[in-house]
């Protein structure tokens, strides 16, 4: 599926501010499930973007507006190819996940972060969850991911700051909630799980129909979205007399598992490590912040030269650049 | 010998006595100041002790303490006191000091061929399985943020505080390395300074290797680490977290030496990924950043949001190579105390060559065994945080309360990873004025090394001195005091 996206983020001050510097990352990734087409960084005031890819392997955009400034955009624009991944039918037996080159290649995976720090009942519900599933390190994955239906979607009502043993608790919360819990029960049962952030592409909430393409590089309206996140798992398999690992994509708010609609940006222990926009200022700290995802869907193979939606030589390159 | 030294207690065998001999002989390279001192009265020595008072006073030179023994947790009230240096220096030969310079030089070279390859390359001692991956994720000072941002020369251990001890047959052992901020050598010029008023003819008598141009030859490493762009004559600045820090008075004394601006946070600003120091003539760029703050502090865009001290956009400037910071970002990762226990492998590996200074014999105890055979004699082990320094939260296992021994029990079975264990070092002595006359007190040595295009030894260094009789701990901030420390030119001629 080809997807544009285009992410804008506006501060409004209350008041002139000086000196600001900031760090984006909000650009699709390349890898074995997508393909990233174009991408570019505008913002307003102008400045000049220069961008670098983290220990994560996430694009960063870093950039900095030093006179005064009463408002500040964003906008991120990206054409991004994606495909749906055929998962593992099977997996080895869960001891597989004792072994210990697994454990020290994984260690960072395995271990508590700021948001993803379990408690007893976490731990005792991701117990739960596996007892009622077989040996095999798959089927205990996704017991503890449908086990994710007993909790509600909740917008609004949490925070980042809130942890994974409160959104327990509180039986529901916003896809960053569900993501942190679902890494959590994970890592409490030994299994290697990262955060993922990325967009994803939903239907038309005003008509109720999935966003087709009609006619030769024809391109649909716009979709309002929001940033979304979901879980990736390594999943210890055996193939062709080797032993490696599979990275399964699962989105625990959807209860469904990642396809071509979910745009990844990047991966990381938790939302920390993936924040979209981090920054600072000089200046009075009231200021309005808003922020939209506008997502549509491109024909795949256009045509004529529809502006965005082709591969040229010279896209192609931009994409290469980024792996 | 004289009547100062006539009650003094060399040890005997259970320290290594940095003046006396075995059989109570003056060392060789000590025979001329101890003869120059058998002149002395003791009204000569309370008139010297004056002079000094005075000198150090005029100079401003104090130390904060942080709170006590207990830990860095009480660490918001410090007192600021003198960091007093005795009257009799610590003299080290020719011959002594070449090994010391050697294995120093050597460590710093090992150390950043292992930071810049973590950081910038491959990680070939990860991958190669010389020290674990998972110990250096979970290293406190490990940076993630730290990974692709480039140092000229990988000069990442621009400034090293190597701590050496002495066991009791006199062999060096590295203890720390201090690749972060070590501290300290002001106090080296300064107690030289004073040494050559305090005791001037003793000093002209013999031949002092210099240390004055420390000042110089930092700079000269601060400038062959300027990126590339900054062209032939590049800025550099030292950044220090102000006037409450207990290090200020050396981050002014440094920039002083080097004639190079002193500035906080607030006096830099980034423009389009540049750094630029605030003048009354405007903006002036900024190629290499000598600071003293930590790591966690230095950009609030990637590091602790509510740091008013640093510099945003400090780092992506570092990144895309338009200022050099030294030290460098994340070197904290080799001195978590777990992670020097394998510099020995590192030096092996990335130089082919065989420590010249040994560790200090340290046992891991994430390993069961290890661990086993360390809780079954912590009262004749230390143990310490591995992410602590500056002596806090150690036990001393001969010198501690059932109590003590009991708690430290608990923490290491509870984190295994958080601490390890050392064999006692005795720490040689060294004879310190106490009181009218001289004691043996315990000594290490804190040589400092600047490392740019090449990696240089200052001769010397702190001589660290516990001023607490017995007392193992010889760390200002734990009530220590410190010698002017003298590196002889060619050998003693004996007296």
């Amino acid at each position: 599926m080809r997807l544009d996206v285009r992410y804008t983020t506006r501060f409004e001050y209350a008041a002139p501010v000086v000196e600001s510097q900031n760090e984006l990352r909000a650009c699709p990734a390349s890898d074995h499930r997508q393909q990233l087409v174009h991408y570019d960084v505008t913002t307003t005031p102008s400045s000049r973007v220069s961008w670098y890819v983290d220990y994560w392997g996430t694009r960063v955009d870093a950039f900095g507006v030093r006179g005064p400034h009463q408002l500040l955009e964003v906008v991120a624009s990206a054409t991004v190819e994606t495909s749906a991944v055929d998962r593992p039918e099977t997996s080895l037996p869960r001891a597989a996940v004792e072994d210990v080159g697994f454990r020290d290649r994984y260690h960072e995976l395995l271990e508590r972060s700021a948001h993803v720090d379990w408690g007893p009942a976490v731990t005792a519900a991701a117990h739960r969850h596996a007892a009622a599933a077989g040996d095999d390190v798959l089927e205990v994955v996704m017991a503890v991911h449908e086990g994710a239906a007993d909790l509600a979607y909740a917008p609004g009502e949490t925070y980042v700051g809130v942890s994974v043993e409160e959104v327990l608790a509180a039986g529901g919360g916003v896809c960053q909630d569900f993501a942190h819990l679902a890494v959590a029960m994970y890592r409490c049962l030994g299994i290697p799980a990262r955060y993922v952030s990325g967009y994803f592409f939903t239907r038309d909430d005003a008509t109720g129909a999935d966003v087709e393409v009609h006619g030769h590089g024809g391109v649909e309206a716009e979709v309002e979205v929001e940033t979304h996140a979901w879980v990736e798992v390594a999943v210890p398999v055996e193939e062709h007399g080797h032993r490696r690992e599979r990275w399964l994509a699962l989105d625990p708010t959807n209860r469904q598992p990642v396809g071509e609609r979910h745009v990844t940006i990047g991966r990381g222990r938790d939302y920390d490590d993936v924040a979209p926009l981090r920054g600072a200022f000089s200046g009075p700290a009231e200021h309005e912040l808003s922020v939209s995802v506008r997502m549509r869907r491109l024909a795949r193979e256009p045509l004529g030269g529809v502006p965005g939606s082709g591969t040229s030589p010279q896209h192609q390159q931009q994409a290469q650049q980024q792996q | 010998m004289t009547a100062l030294f006539d009650d003094y207690d060399p040890g005997g065998p259970r320290f290594f006595d940095e003046v006396f001999g075995p059989t109570g002989e003056v060392r060789p390279h000590y025979r001329e100041l101890v003869a120059r001192l058998r002149s002395f009265t003791p009204q000569d020595l309370d008139r010297r002790e004056v002079i000094r008072d005075r000198i150090f006073r005029s100079q401003g030179i104090t130390f904060t303490v942080y709170g006590d023994a207990s830990g860095p947790d009480s660490a918001d009230e410090g007192v600021e006191r003198t960091f007093p240096m005795d009257l009799l220096p610590r003299i080290i030969p020719v011959d002594e000091w070449a090994t010391v310079e050697q294995g120093v030089a050597q460590r710093v070279t090992a150390l950043n061929r292992f930071l810049d390859d973590l950081y910038v390359g491959e990680q070939a001692a990860v991958n190669d399985g010389v020290v674990p991956r998972w110990l250096l994720h979970t290293a406190d000072g490990f940076r993630r943020e730290a990974f692709g941002i480039p140092v000229p020369h990988a000069a990442r251990c621009l400034v090293s505080g190597v701590d050496l001890v002495r066991d009791v047959d006199g062999t060096y052992r590295v203890l720390e390395d201090n690749l972060r901020n070590p501290s300290g050598i002001s106090y080296v010029l300064e107690n030289r300074a004073a040494m050559t008023r305090v005791l001037p003819v003793a000093f002209a008598q013999q031949r002092v290797r210099p240390v004055d141009h420390y000042g110089p030859s930092l700079l000269r490493a601060l400038r062959e680490v300027a990126p590339p762009a900054a062209g032939e004559h590049p800025t550099a600045v030292v950044l220090t977290p102000g006037q409450f820090n207990s290090a200020y008075f050396e981050h002014a004394f440094l920039a002083r030496q080097m004639g190079i601006e002193l500035v906080e946070g607030r006096d830099l600003v980034v423009d389009e990924h540049v750094v630029y120091m605030r003048t009354t003539r405007g903006l002036q760029r900024v190629d290499v950043i000598y600071r003293r703050i930590d790591d966690d502090f230095l950009d609030p865009v990637v590091f602790r949001p509510d740091s008013a001290l640093g510099v945003p956009g400090l780092l992506s400037a570092a990144r895309v190579g338009n200022v050099t910071i030294a030290n460098a970002v994340g070197n904290g990762v080799a001195d978590d105390k777990a992670v020097y226990a394998f510099v020995p492998d590192l030096i092996r590996y990335y130089l082919g060559e065989d420590p010249v200074l040994p560790n200090v014999d340290t046992y891991l105890l994430w390993e069961r065994e290890q661990r086993e055979a360390v809780l079954a004699r912590l009262h004749e082990l230390v143990v310490k945080p591995v992410a602590a320094s500056g002596g806090y939260g150690m036990l001393i296992g001969p010198h501690a309360s059932d109590q003590e021994i009991a708690i430290f029990r608990d923490r290491i079975e509870a984190d295994p990873r958080g601490y390890i264990a050392q064999e006692v070092v005795s720490l040689s002595r060294h004879p310190t004025l106490v009181g009218e006359g001289f004691e043996g007190r315990h000594v290490d040595l804190r040589p400092f090394a600047i490392a740019g295009e090449t990696v240089e030894v200052i001769p010397g260094g702190l001589t660290r001195v516990a001023l607490r009789k017995g007392s193992l701990v010889v760390n200002s901030s734990q009530g220590g005091g410190s010698k002017d420390t003298w590196v002889l030119d060619g050998q003693p001629t004996g007296a």
